[in-house]
């Protein structure tokens, strides 16, 4: 028997690659979901893994870095927050994409 | 704040961002805060949680303000996890009130602030623009 495909619809679904159940500590949204200010969870909305092993929505820690009260410490163990990642951008070679609702600094 | 609170700690009133009510009691014996429940508001800035909410003590007929070195009889708080430098973007509303209700309960001085008349009659100031002096690490 031969069977002829006309037509098929494929669904996938991601998630990082996180504990299921967990939190981002600032926002606490699930990591899968975004940042309170991003719409869509994804790329554009990425997380950030710190030297320390502490985890955020990148927009998240990017907020709280550049406050200056945060002295570029983690919010978790305040260690000097290092991002883990080569190829993630680092808080201080990259202004995030979005910039709701603050001055520009 | 999901799921269940810590013992002594009820949520009020959260009817929107900008204003929260929490009561606390303190639950291990001590004679200082028996019989008494407290009543605190918290406050959000649009920025919250990158900045600390404000945090005091309020007085009605039956939630008088607590006995405390750091705790001016206007309900105004001095601890340094709510101001900017002590502040950080993971604390939360409950983590907030387990900490004020730690705070009492190892507290043995039934007594205000040094200054407290003077502090209570002239500051005209919010919260969040005194510039504390944390000083004592003891209570």
């Amino acid at each position: 028997m031969k069977v002829t495909i006309r037509e098929w619809n494929a669904v996938a679904a991601w998630r990082w690659d996180m504990p299921d159940d967990d939190v981002c500590g600032i926002c606490r949204n699930p990591y899968d979901s975004t940042c309170s200010k991003c719409k869509f969870p994804g790329d554009e909305c990425p997380l950030l893994l710190g030297e320390c092993n502490h985890s955020f929505h990148m927009h998240c820690i990017f907020s709280w870095l550049r406050q200056e009260s945060s002295q570029e410490k983690c919010p978790m163990c305040r260690q000097p927050f290092k991002s883990k990642s080569q190829d993630a951008p680092t808080a201080e070679n990259q202004q995030p994409a979005r910039e709701p609702d603050t001055s520009p600094l | 704040m999901q799921g269940k609170l810590p013992d002594g700690i009820t949520l009020i009133q959260a009817d929107n961002y900008e204003t929260w009510l929490v009561d606390v009691k303190v639950i291990d014996p001590n004679p200082i805060y028996q019989n008494e429940t407290y009543r605190l508001k918290f406050t959000f800035s649009g920025q919250y949680p990158i900045e600390p909410p404000e945090v005091t003590f309020v007085r009605d007929a039956t939630h008088p303000i607590p006995y405390h070195p750091h705790i001016y009889s206007n309900g105004i708080i001095c601890l340094d996890l709510l101001d900017r430098q002590g502040w950080s973007p993971v604390h939360n509303v409950e983590s907030v009130c387990v900490s004020l209700q730690s705070m009492l309960t190892s507290n043995t001085k039934k007594e205000r602030p040094e200054g407290d008349d003077n502090f209570v009659r002239y500051n005209t100031q919010r919260p969040r623009d005194i510039n504390f002096m944390f000083h004592d690490d003891t209570v």
